[in-house]
């Protein structure tokens, strides 16, 4: 009665494996398992209990820990009244960073759960006893990975609920979404622009050069990103290191922090200097007065942020950053090539915002590849204030 | 068109928090100065498009050049819901 099957384990499992090639970016690893309250999170009905609600379910509170323990956030749609929430989270010893209570479907609750922590579905793990809840979340939504709690047992051994690498970033995941919960209340009732609220909280973007340190965070960064992931394929460990130390290219991490946290390590590019698309080497770029019969062109490799960073000028400040940088050692033109996909559509606002375009090529706007180019000979992109680093540009 | 175009700000206005946008005329630019429409209100925007008109914009536009300002987009999915009979 599963979405995708026991037993076998689940289909997709060998893309989602976490190999040496790196697997595709974010493809069903779960994010975040969104759980049913009555005989799921607890071991009887809340509403039938009177006075004194049923204890969590034998073994769920480690269950709970060891999936937070991986950077698996969790979440609660249930038929119960919101306090059935609060009790169920003190009942499991466990953070839930969105709950969704009340009569509507439950495909429903779960949509908006993916919405408001900004998770696509694919990413998604739906945990109930009832199987008519599993068969319309199922249905409604074929993307997400379905289960009973007895699956779910099991199913904390598969690819899908094990990441190769469990960063610091990772394990304050849960704490992170109750972060931006509290900051999305306060832009709610924040009276001005994106900007203002950005700047009124404090915002802190902190660019800097990708030291071995960084590597680990990098490499799942590029496995979890979907929405703005340029490559469309996630990195190695031993690319990155690679890519750090290799002349003529450059990773740039971006950091994230305001008041309500710190967001840690949500950004990073790789890009070639002077670097043309078909993999010719262009001119040497040498200063501001270059002049070449090729122009000098920066090929950015791997763009790729956190959707926890969307809407809080991080992209934007990356773009801005790196376009400023290439601008002042004489590139005329900046270019990303982009695999097209269904997912990738926040990264392609991104970029039509801060003036790319791609020449129409064989890519279509949700299949294969386009190269999208900027040209710096124009009025450089503003970089607020708060963006910094060294040799800010 | 005009419809699509009121329908088109109401949507703006819902997914920026800012009211004011149910005024703008349609030569205003969605991007940069204007809506200032970034990657988050952007995806909420094509989002609530895909459902109110089954107009799928970011699949058929690679540029996004549909969202230069109010009226070329409310062109680009009216001429397409009504195609698909989704419009009045």
């Amino acid at each position: 009665m599963t979405g995708r099957g026991s037993g076998a384990g689940p289909a997709g499992a060998d893309t989602a494996g976490p190999g040496p090639a790196g697997g595709t970016p974010g493809a069903h690893m779960v994010k975040c398992v969104v759980w049913d309250i009555d005989n799921t999170l607890l071991s009887g009905v809340y509403l039938e209990s009177g006075a004194q609600p049923p204890p969590a379910a034998p073994g769920m509170a480690a269950l709970l820990r060891e999936l937070a323990a991986r950077g698996i956030v969790h979440a609660i749609a249930s038929r119960n009244p919101p306090a059935a929430a609060e009790y169920a989270a003190r009942a499991a010893g466990c953070e839930f960073a969105a709950a969704e209570c009340g009569w509507g479907r439950k495909s429903e609750a779960v949509a908006r759960i993916a919405a408001e922590l900004g998770i696509a579905v694919g990413a998604l793990a739906f945990v109930d006893d009832d199987p008519y809840e599993r068969a319309e979340v199922s249905f409604a939504l074929p993307p997400v990975l379905v289960l009973s709690p007895e699956d779910m047992t099991e199913a904390v051994g598969w690819p899908e609920f094990s990441p190769s690498v469990i960063t610091p970033e990772a394990r304050r995941r849960g704490a992170m979404y109750a972060q931006r919960r509290r900051r999305l209340a306060a832009e709610r009732s924040f009276g001005g622009s994106r900007e203002e609220f950005l700047r009124s909280i404090g915002t802190r973007v902190t660019v800097a050069p990708a030291g071995p340190p960084d590597v680990p965070r990098l490499h799942e960064l590029s496995q979890r990103t979907s929405q703005f992931n340029s490559a469309g394929a996630g990195l190695t460990e031993e690319a990155f290191r690679s890519l750090i130390s290799s002349p003529g290219r450059g990773v740039l991490t971006v950091r994230l922090r305001d008041t309500f946290g710190d967001d840690g390590l949500v950004g990073a590019s790789v890009v070639e200097h002077g670097v043309t698309e078909s993999g010719m080497t262009g001119p040497e770029v040498t200063g501001p007065g270059v002049t070449g019969p090729e122009p000098g062109t920066w090929t950015v490799r791997l763009l790729m942020m956190s959707c926890r960073a969307m809407g809080r000028g991080v992209i934007e400040a990356l773009l801005a950053w790196l376009a400023r940088s290439a601008a002042r050692e004489g590139a005329q033109a900046m270019q990303i090539p982009c695999a097209l996909n269904d997912r990738n559509v926040p990264l392609r606002l991104a970029l039509a915002a801060a003036g790319f375009r791609a020449p129409d090529g064989p890519g279509t706007g949700t299949s294969g590849r386009a190269v999208f180019q900027l040209d710096l000979r124009g009025p450089q992109p503003e970089l607020p204030d708060w963006v910094t680093g060294p040799g800010r540009p | 068109m005009t419809a699509v175009a009121g329908e088109i700000r109401r949507i703006l206005a819902a997914v920026t928090g800012r009211p004011e946008l149910l005024g703008i005329p349609a030569d205003t630019p969605l991007f940069g100065a204007g809506v200032a429409l970034d990657s988050l209100t952007g995806t909420l925007l094509l989002r609530e498009i895909r459902r109110q008109f089954s107009v799928d914009v970011a699949a058929e536009d690679l540029n996004l050049d549909a969202l230069a300002t109010l009226g070329t987009l409310a062109a680009f999915v009216g001429a397409r819901a009504a195609v698909g009979g989704e419009a009045d």
